[in-house]
């Protein structure tokens, strides 16, 4: 078992069963439908054209490519879109280092020589990006092979094992063939998502929107950059676009269209679920920056009657944010808010006690308070929640804290 | 189905950064062009030659439009950066040339940026081994803590200044028909053979049609997110740019013709000797927007030139870059934008520097080295599976490679003549 650089196979020289030296490697390919590491087959540049040589038939591999049958044996090479070119597709290009979380240039890509019954299997064990696979590719050549390898071993190794690599890919159809999910990148947390995405080219971020799961797509978008969230949403065509939109908290979701152009978000508008719909028209007319345009409505209200158990029971419902849950809120007739109370007080209470004797008093605020208002009561009265109540004392929906941290690091 | 009209909730704010967003990296490339470098060698073509050197601004021109043009094209269409792109499709060894060679030529760029600093404020009788380190150490620290962005809009609204270029050749009282004829004639067949006057030509392209200003544009194209469908915009963004930088250009070559040449001074030994010559022709007025015209290109370029080297060369070579990262983070970036900072201010400190000859030395490097840079844009701009139906049309491709083509014969003769 041992390591060869990608590099050093480019170029090598092959010799086929009989010795003779038949032509130069010119690609080395995985197919990642058969086997997601190993290498399928090599195309092979001789005079009389391009030739596929299947893995298999390696004896050895290195500076010379040794094969175990006759040149006259191996196919003409056809191009194809299901397979994963190593030299076009990988060395060179930008990739998602998963485990570093960040993106990376590939300098050179590793492979392992596996000897099996007389001839050796490759597969591609990770990805170099670092000094070493940069001067290898310098000194390729230039510098003895002897000489480069000693070198070589006192640099230290910057490589990514394959198993953290996302490969980028912008080609929907080939997307699915390469098997391409950015399932690594989609475990990650949506704000380490959204600093990946944009360091990225228009046509990759568009890539990963279209393919990772929509809720994830939905908390991502929330994370990024306004510009780069508008431009990520305009790229994208409506129906996806639409199905992310509705993910998103309303609020955020009120944001995001009202930066957009309007024959856009009338799109996308259009192309939603009528509930999300009419919650989302509903925040876009109040002004952006007003106490409505930041508010969600997403929260949890429970009539000021229940008990502990109802309000348990309303939590196991609940679908929206996470940060909603902070208050429970409690209404009386026709939706009127009359008291709340926090989440803890939950919490630590039996389930059979009343609801209203937990109630604490609330902060609450008009729909058109100006955002530098709602600002300064959560500062005030160091709030989780603030209450956003219409002018018949009805709940309206709720302003979060990280709302307001949110709309304060934007507002220079 | 009825909806409430959005328009209303977009800020005044979004609008305005719309507009920038497609007014802005073209005009602001266009103000750079005429950094220092670009000022000396302008003024000692006029100087040294008259008006014998005005036929090269209208090709000049035709060629820098195709040239920014196909960089903005390109930024626009791949979202990529000019290093990306040739990495990507050329491999390392070749973007390791590329980028040996931008960080020289681009080394001595800076150096003519601050060369323009010290001439520009000795004229205020500032002494060089002050203002130099002294703007040196602005700009880095500008830069690094993201006060650039915002000094921007103020360097950019400075570069009204560039009209006092204008205003300067008009009150010298040039002769404006040899003037006009001149720009329209043939290249005089003396002159080809004159190996001062090549190597004058070369300098004038070398600084209209600076490598370092492709890799420039096309990142700021990229980083403001201009697509392929706010693209017709830019484009006139960049031609504009690129025929206001040229009337500049003009103007500065015809106003040092008009007097220095025209008065017997045909060597220029700093921009202050250049400034000197226009006093007594036209005035206090004319010699003082000069200086503060100066002053404000070499600090804008030298705010530019030295990070956007280090962008570029970071990314082609795959190495950590950006301001948002840590200095332990993106070493190398860091250490390279220092070191041209440093480096390219402290050449000045050398005592005796003739700052005009090692000013229009560096532009001669550009032109040497734009040839090649152009090869690999016309390849890429050419390549129909990146550009799609946005590669080049024939006539750009005409007009680019006779750019090369004549830029290659210009150096093989400034070479033979030497």
């Amino acid at each position: 078992m041992s390591l060869v650089a990608l590099s050093e196979l480019l170029g090598a020289t092959v010799r086929d069963a009989t010795g003779t030296v038949r032509g130069r490697v010119r690609e080395l390919a995985v197919a990642p439908q058969d086997h997601p590491t190993r290498i399928a087959f090599l195309i092979i540049k001789t005079p009389g054209g391009e030739r596929a040589l299947p893995a298999g038939d390696l004896k050895s591999s290195g500076s010379t490519v040794r094969t175990v049958t006759e040149s006259s044996q191996w196919g003409a090479h056809t191009p194809s879109d299901g397979v994963l070119l190593l030299k076009r597709d990988l060395l060179d290009q930008q990739i998602i280092d998963v485990h570093g979380r960040k993106v990376v240039r590939v300098n050179d890509v590793e492979l392992e020589s596996t000897p099996v019954n007389g001839h050796v299997l490759l597969n591609v064990v990770a990805v170099d990006v670092g000094a070493r696979g940069a001067i290898r590719r310098l000194s390729k050549g230039v510098v003895p092979a002897f000489t480069l390898r000693l070198l070589l071993e006192k640099i230290p190794p910057r490589v990514i094992p394959w198993q953290f690599v996302d490969l980028l890919e912008t080609d929907p159809a080939r997307r699915v063939k390469l098997k391409i999910a950015y399932e690594g990148l989609a475990k990650l947390h949506p704000a380490d998502i959204a600093d990946i995405v944009e360091d990225l080219p228009a046509a990759e971020r568009e890539a990963v929107f279209e393919t990772i799961d929509e809720g994830v797509a939905a908390e991502t978008l929330e994370e990024l950059d306004p510009d780069v969230k508008v431009s990520v949403v305009e790229s994208l065509d409506k129906d996806r676009a639409a199905d992310i939109v509705q993910e998103m908290d309303p609020d955020a979701a009120a944001d995001l269209l009202g930066d957009l152009a309007e024959e856009h978000s009338g799109e996308i508008l259009r192309e939603m679920h009528p509930e999300e719909r009419r919650e989302v028209t509903q925040l876009l007319e109040f002004g952006q920056h007003t106490a409505a345009g930041r508010m969600t409505t997403e929260f949890i209200a429970v009539p000021e009657s229940g008990v502990v158990d109802d309000a348990i029971e309303a939590l196991k419902t609940f679908e929206g944010g996470r940060e909603a849950l902070a208050t429970i809120y409690l209404t009386g007739p026709s939706r009127r808010l009359s008291g709340a109370v926090p989440l803890v007080k939950i919490a630590i209470s039996s389930p059979a006690i009343e609801l209203s004797q937990l109630s604490e008093p609330y902060i609450a605020c008009a729909p058109d308070t100006p955002q530098d208002e709602v600002a300064a009561l959560f500062d005030k009265y160091n709030l989780i929640t603030l209450a956003v109540v219409d002018e018949e004392g009805r709940l309206a929906g709720i302003i979060t804290a990280d709302d307001v941290i949110t709309m304060l690091r934007h507002q220079d | 189905m009825k909806f409430p009209s959005i328009s209303s909730y977009k800020g005044w704010r979004t609008r305005i950064l719309l507009l920038l967003a497609v007014v802005g990296p073209g005009f602001i490339t266009a103000s750079v062009d005429n950094d220092a470098g670009g000022i000396f060698t302008y003024s000692l073509a006029g100087a040294q030659f008259g008006y014998s050197l005005l036929w090269t601004m209208i090709p000049i021109t035709v060629a820098l439009v195709v040239v920014q043009e196909m960089a903005a094209r390109m930024g626009a269409v791949t979202g990529k950066g000019l290093s990306d792109l040739i990495r990507e499709e050329f491999g390392f060894r070749l973007t390791f040339l590329v980028m040996v060679a931008l960080v020289i030529t681009n080394f001595g760029n800076v150096v003519a940026e601050f060369a323009g600093v010290a001439s520009s404020l000795e004229l205020f009788g500032a002494s060089r081994y002050i203002v130099v380190p002294a703007s040196a150490f602005i700009v880095w620290v500008m830069v690094v803590h993201g006060t650039y962005d915002s000094i921007e809009k103020i360097f950019l609204a400075a570069s009204v200044f560039y009209v006092c270029y204008i205003v300067a050749g008009l009150l010298a009282h040039p002769d404006w028909k040899a003037a006009a004829v001149a720009t329209i004639s043939r290249p005089p067949a003396a002159g080809i053979r004159s190996y001062s006057y090549v190597y004058m030509v070369v300098a004038l392209v070398g600084t209209t049609i600076a490598p370092w200003m492709q890799f420039y544009l096309q990142a700021s194209v990229v980083e403001k997110g201009i697509t392929v469908r706010q693209y017709r915009a830019s484009r006139w963004d960049v031609i504009l740019g690129c025929i206001f930088t040229d009337v500049v250009a003009w103007f500065i070559i015809v106003a040092c013709a008009a007097t220095l040449y025209a008065s017997g001074q045909h060597t220029i030994d700093n921009a202050a000797n250049a400034a000197e010559a226009l006093r007594p022709l036209a005035g206090e007025y004319a010699y003082l927007l000069f200086a503060a015209g100066l002053f404000n290109a070499s600090l804008f370029a030298a705010s530019i030139l030295p990070i956007s080297t280090a962008y570029a060369v970071c990314e082609g070579l795959g190495f950590e870059s950006g301001l948002d990262k840590k200095f332990h983070e993106a070493p190398v970036f860091y250490w390279l934008y220092t070191l041209l900072i440093v480096a390219g201010a402290g050449v000045l400190l050398i005592p005796r520097l003739p700052l005009v000859y090692v000013s229009v030395l560096s532009q001669v490097a550009n032109g040497v080295v734009l040839p090649f840079v152009l090869i690999f844009m016309l390849l890429l701009t050419n390549d129909r599976e990146l550009m799609g139906a946005h590669v080049n049309s024939r006539r750009f491709n005409v007009v680019a490679w006779t750019t090369v083509t004549v830029m290659i014969a210009l150096t093989l003769v400034m070479i033979v003549r030497h």
